[in-house]
């Protein structure tokens, strides 16, 4: 035999048999409910950027983290441009050094 | 607060001295006394060429002063043969140079002398010639 459940009814039910819990039973629900209500409110936005633990640990939560991801990238793009400058001055100076050899440049050009 | 006011300045930073440092050469007008000194076989052709080669032009201009005599005629000399050649062509120069530099010294200083011989022999050949064309 099947009974089918109405929501209100239900609702109703629960509003009715939550008057009848003592007051220590009732916090303790106020609680629990707090609880799951800042749980969310910091994984709802990671949830949106990440999959999984591993994409979350990879996203700079603080401003610390902000900050050292920073200066990580500003590293990297000062240290590209350095070896950038560094590969054409060894170029230059080994233009200058074949400009000027006793060798003739014409041993070297096709 | 202060690292979300100041964050894009630290990112863009670098790409903003990036930016500043491969600037684009002015024209031959605007080059100081001295790069167009060393850079005189070019004064006609320089505003043609591309940015790059420019750059590595200037680059090469800098040593200049610190040449001796001979070596900054030989460096004219070259210029305009050096900066007609293709990127590809100078690549391969570049490449064929370094590994005459690791020949040793002696078998590359016999190189030097052969191809001086030649060049002698060559000079005499076209005098020769211009001597009977004469008669």
């Amino acid at each position: 035999m099947t009974t089918k459940l109405d929501p209100g009814k239900v609702a109703q039910l629960l509003t009715q048999s939550s008057r009848q819990l003592d007051d220590s039973t009732l916090s303790a629900l106020a609680d629990a409910r707090r609880n799951a209500l800042k749980r969310q409110r910091v994984l709802s936005p990671v949830a949106a950027l990440s999959t999984g633990r591993w994409t979350y640990n990879l996203v700079p939560h603080s401003g610390q983290q902000w900050l050292f991801t920073a200066l990580l990238v500003a590293i990297l793009i000062f240290s590209a441009g350095y070896w950038q400058h560094a590969q054409e001055q060894q170029i230059s100076e080994l233009d200058v050094a074949m400009l000027t050899d006793e060798l003739p440049i014409e041993v070297v050009v096709d | 607060m202060f690292t979300r006011k100041f964050l894009p300045a630290f990112l863009f930073l670098p790409l903003l001295i990036g930016s500043l440092a491969s600037a684009a050469p002015d024209s031959w007008q605007s080059l100081s006394a001295a790069q167009r000194e060393a850079l005189a076989p070019l004064a006609q052709q320089w505003d043609s060429l591309p940015e790059i080669q420019q750059q590595r032009l200037l680059k090469t201009a800098k040593q200049y002063p610190h040449l001796s005599h001979v070596e900054k005629q030989r460096f004219q000399e070259r210029l305009t043969v050096w900066s007609e050649l293709t990127p590809e062509q100078r690549e391969a120069a570049r490449e064929k140079y370094q590994a005459f530099k690791k020949v040793p010294a002696d078998k590359r200083e016999e190189v030097k002398q052969m191809i001086k011989q030649e060049q002698k022999q060559k000079a005499q050949r076209t005098d020769n010639t211009d001597t009977d064309t004469a008669n």
